[in-house]
Formats: structure tokens, sequence, C-alpha cells
């Protein structure tokens, strides 16, 4: 009898292992404000799916964009043996997948990652999509583009198909394209000699850690410039078109908590955000001397006035 | 012959009775249409309303001359203000777009007079609902959750229109059907917002579509339309009945002949359009059956 009772209270005893301390890891793969804000809404759901059952510890790795330095985040994180692995943006969630190792992965900020190869085992996440093409629209519609300068970094996956996309979409309306690949901070001064009529800026991390300095060499030379991410600081792009991050928190933290709680990441469906904000900074506009169409501005979600 | 006193009372009196009835005869019709000074006719706004407003001065410009009545040109704020504001902007007619034209023809008997041709040889138009082909929506099933953006309330093509193709389909609660629907006021504006990712769904006409599609190739490489509603007269003139059948009658034979003589042709072309072909109220059946099946009534709540 004793024995019985002391397997039952072993039992109950054992229940509360749920609510053990989970750890999660996670790579951003550049501190910029838009992976910032994928970040501080994810802890802010996932605190309040596990508001009072479990103390949840996150380790938070900002590397500087750079493939060694994302691969050692990787390595760390593998090394803690956290439960979860959370990344925001392609090229933390690829040197993680290259580790090869068995800690699940919940990706986010990841650009059109049904264009990349993903689809693993233990992988699961969301990502965003913006149309190019509707910025090229909008561009055409303020100024005549002969040449379209489109500043990317060759060392983030992302912003290369971003790149190559854009390329693809100016070539069809014959429109030139200048390649800006940004791989160090000297490569900022290549701005300054080459000639185009509008910049485009991709979703690169080590471009938006430089984006004021980009902004500012552009704005010298009078040329509008428009951006996938969101200006928060309003360093002066001409336009944005982004998707919102927040959603993108908010869904990886659902992940993490369907994860934590049991569920394999195969049988969590992965996700594309489309829906997009359109932002136009008429203070740029005025400064660049670009008379906005009114037609033009009722697009917009939200004006810079 | 001399008549007597009585009879010839009798005689004046009845000269008096005649001369009172056809005075009263003559001038009665007179009171009933009076013939204006001017006619005050409302337009209802396009995306680009600078342009709009510019043609259609032309027109007004041409009808003037030819009726001898000046023809005054106002803009309604917005789609499906007609109903609203008729009396109070004191109009005598309307460029009426085919909901609103079905809604003023029944609500303040208006009278249907002409329907412009565009420069494709159309007086017609019709509803597109159309995606992003990207978007992985093919059929209404995949809609769901989605967020879809229409034109106005007063639109067949960017509102009616998708309300009763969702209905057909079994769709009659579209807030919880859709994650979030919204109005973006122009055409233009709705195809703009698919293209961007700011709607996953959206319905406009066919001529702003197919103009935009013209201009700019790549639209019609990223869009796909999943849906086409009937084709109705895509714009009306309308006419309030108070108007002398004569100028009314007029008004009409001057916009049906303006191709025929030079100064019509010349401003046809300024006004952008081949000429114009008489409008009836039967065309406007189709849009009043579809209201009622998607709507319950014909009338937009509030218009």
């Amino acid at each position: 009898m004793l024995k019985i009772l002391l397997t039952v209270l072993f039992v109950l005893a054992a229940v509360p292992n749920l609510h053990a301390e989970k750890r999660i890891g996670v790579i951003m793969t550049g501190d910029i404000p838009y992976y910032g804000t994928i970040h501080d809404t994810f802890v802010t759901e996932l605190n309040k799916k596990f508001a009072g059952s479990e103390e949840i510890e996150i380790i938070l790795q900002r590397p500087f964009p750079d493939p060694i330095a994302w691969s050692n985040a990787a390595r760390k994180l593998i090394a803690f043996d956290v439960d979860l692995i959370v990344t925001y943006g392609s090229p933390a969630a690829h040197a993680v997948i290259h580790e090869k190792g068995r800690i699940p992965l919940v990706y986010a900020g990841f650009y059109e990652p049904e264009s990349t190869a993903v689809d693993m085992k233990n992988v699961t996440g969301c990502g965003f999509r913006v149309p190019l093409s509707s910025i090229l629209r909008y561009f055409k519609r303020l100024k005549s583009i002969t040449t379209l300068g489109i500043v990317f970094s060759g060392i983030e996956e992302d912003s290369v198909r971003q790149f190559e996309a854009m390329q693809r979409l100016a070539g069809q309306q014959d429109i030139k394209t200048e390649k800006i690949d940004i791989l160090s901070r000297a490569d900022l001064d290549r701005l300054k000699t080459k000639d185009f009529d509008v910049v485009f800026i991709t979703g690169s991390s080590l471009v938006h850690l430089w984006l004021d300095d980009i902004v500012s060499i552009l704005d010298e030379k009078r040329i509008p410039v428009a951006d996938i991410f969101p200006d928060d600081k309003e360093s002066g792009v001409l336009m944005t078109l982004y998707q919102p991050s927040h959603t993108q928190g908010e869904m990886a933290a659902e992940m993490a908590w369907q994860i934590l709680l049991g569920t394999k990441p195969s049988d969590i469906t992965t996700y594309t955000f489309r829906e997009t904000e359109l932002v136009f900074n008429l203070v740029e506009a005025k400064h660049l001397g670009i008379n906005f169409p009114i037609q033009l501005l009722i697009e917009a979600t939200r004006v810079i006035e | 012959m001399l008549l007597s006193l009585s009879a010839r009372i009798l005689v004046r009196a009845l000269l008096v009775c005649l001369l009172i009835c056809s005075a009263s005869l003559t001038i009665m019709p007179v009171y009933a249409f009076e013939q204006p000074d001017e006619l005050v006719i409302g337009i209802e706004p396009e995306h680009n309303i600078f342009d709009q407003m510019e043609r259609y001065r032309y027109l007004a410009d041409y009808l003037s001359v030819q009726l001898g009545v000046k023809v005054r040109l106002t803009i309604m704020s917005r789609y499906g203000e007609v109903l609203k504001r008729f009396k109070t902007l004191k109009l005598d007619g309307a460029f009426l777009t085919s909901y609103t034209a079905t809604m003023a023809i029944k609500e303040l008997q208006l009278e249907p007079v002409a329907n412009p041709v565009n420069l494709n040889g159309e007086s017609n138009s019709e509803g597109y609902i159309f995606v992003r082909k990207d978007s992985g929506i093919r059929s209404f099933q995949d809609m769901k959750g989605g967020n879809i953006v229409f034109v106005d309330p007063a639109t067949m093509e960017g509102y009616l229109f998708p309300l009763a193709f969702l209905h057909q389909h079994g769709i009659t609660d579209i807030d919880s059907f859709f994650n979030r629907y919204f109005f973006s006021g122009s055409h233009a504006s709705a195809i703009f917002a698919v293209l961007d990712g700011r709607a996953d769904i959206g319905a406009a006409k066919n001529t702003t579509y197919n103009a935009m599609t013209n201009n700019d190739p790549s639209i019609q490489q990223e869009l796909e339309i999943i849906a086409r509603s009937p084709k109705v007269p895509e714009i009306t003139l309308c006419l309030k009945s108070e108007i002398a059948p004569d100028l009314r009658e007029r008004m009409a034979n001057a916009l049906l002949n303006m191709d025929k003589t030079p100064d019509g042709i010349k401003t046809l072309q300024q006004f952008k359009a081949l000429g114009f072909v008489k409008a009836s109220k039967e065309d406007f059946f189709i849009i009043e059956n579809m209201a009622r099946e998607a709507l319950g009534s014909i009338t937009v709540h509030g218009k």
C-alpha cells in the first residue's frame, strides 16, 4: 500500500517537470530595429503564454553581420544545449541549419522562406515578402529612371535574392541597374562615385547598420532612396514598403510555445506574411525637390510631414 | 340684330370664361417645366479629379452652346453622395456610375439619358475580383481569413459585385469571413493595394484595371482575375424628372449626335470618348437584383 502511495506521489511530483525552466537561444542576423521589433514582440508574447507556469530564459546573440560571427553564435547556443533556437533573418537561420544540430529551430524575419531550402524536420518558422515591383512602380511615378542603384550585401543570402529580383524587374522595364555590394564600411564610398537616378536598399543587416551614412551620402547627391525595412529614425528614406515585423514576433512566439509544449516543428506549418505598409517621407521629398502627386500620396499608409 | 341685356351679359360672361380658360391652358405647362437659367450637373469623383474636371468641362461647354442653357458642373465629394446631396446641391442631373445610377433612378426618380462610349468602343464596364498571382488564392474558399479591399460602398464593381459573389457562395457575414476589409476610395487605389500587399484580395472595375495594365504590363504579370461581374453601363447621365421633356430630349439629342458634327467630334476627343449611346432604365435591372440579393435592399445604408 505504501509502495503504491509512494509511486503515485512520485508520478505527481514528476508532472511539474513540464513546468521546468526552458532555455531559448535567439540569434539576430544583425542588431537592427527590424529584428529588434520582432524580438521585443516575441518576448512579450512568450511571457504572456507562459505567465506563471514556467520560467523562460532567453539567451540573445547579436553578432556583427558576418558569416563567422553567425556560425559562432549558432555553435554557442548548441553548446549551451538550449531547448529551442529562434533566429531573425535568413543568414542566422542558415548558420544554425548548417550546424546540423538536433535542437528545434524557429525562424522569423526570413525573406520569402519558400524560395530557399529550409524545409527540414526540426525547422519551422515565418517570413515575409514585399512586392519589389511596387517600389519600382512608385519610383517611376515620381521621376523618370534610367539607372537604378541597388544596395545589398553579398554575404547575406536574402539580400542577394532581393538584389537579383529587383535587377530582373528593372531589366524587364529597360532600366539599367548599378549594384553596390556592401561588405565593409569602406564600400560606402562607392555610393559617392557611381551614377544612378534612384536607389533601392535591400533588407540587409549590414547595410542597415550604416543606413544613416548611406542616406546621408545619397542625400548630398539628391538621390531618392526606397527601403523594404521601416525607417524608424526617419533618416531620410523617401519611401518604405515593408511588412510590419511585430506580426512575425507574435507568430514566432506561438510556434516556440507549441514546440516547448511538445509539438514537433514539422507539424507546425510555416507562414509568409505578405501584408505591407507604405510610408512616404514628404520632408525628404521637399528636400530632394520632388513633388508628390496627390494620387500617389493617397496610397500611403502613413505620410511623414 | 340687337341682343337683349341678359343675352349680352351671358355672351360677356362666356367670353371672360373662354379667356380665362385659354390663358390658363397656355400658362400651365410653362409653370411646370420652366426653362432654367442653368443646369447643374454633378460628377462622381474618379482617381484623378483634376483630369476628370477638365474633360467634363469641355463637355459642359459644348452642351451649354447646344442647349442655350448654361451647364455648370459640380464634383461630389465621394461616390454615392448623389442621393444625399442631390437636393442640397440643387442638382438637375449627374453623371453617375452604375450602382449610384440604379439607386438614384429608384429613389430620386431620375431619368437615364445617355452613356458615354469610351475610346475602346465600350459603354459598359464589369467588376473584377483579383489577387496577386503569388498569393495562393484561387477560389473563394482561399479568401477566408484574408484582407480584402473594396472601392466604396456605392460602387457595383468595387463593392456590390464582390458582396453578391460571396453571397452566391454562401458567405453573408464578411466581418467573420475576412480578417479585415477596407475601402480604398478609388478603383486604382484598390489595385495598388493588392499589388503592394496591403490587401490580399481586391475588387475594381475592368476599365481602370485594363488602363493600368496597358500602361504598365508588369501589373498583368502580377495579378490574376478570379471573378468577373456581368456588364453594366459604366457612366450614365441621369436627369431629374422635373426638367422639361423638351430640354431633356434636346440634351439627349445633343449627346447622341455629337459624333456627327465637327464641334461634337472635337469635344468628344477632349472628353476622351467616341460618342454617347441611349440609356434606359432596363439597363439597371441587373444591378437592382444584385443589390436585393446581396444587401436585401437596393440602397446602401446611409446613402
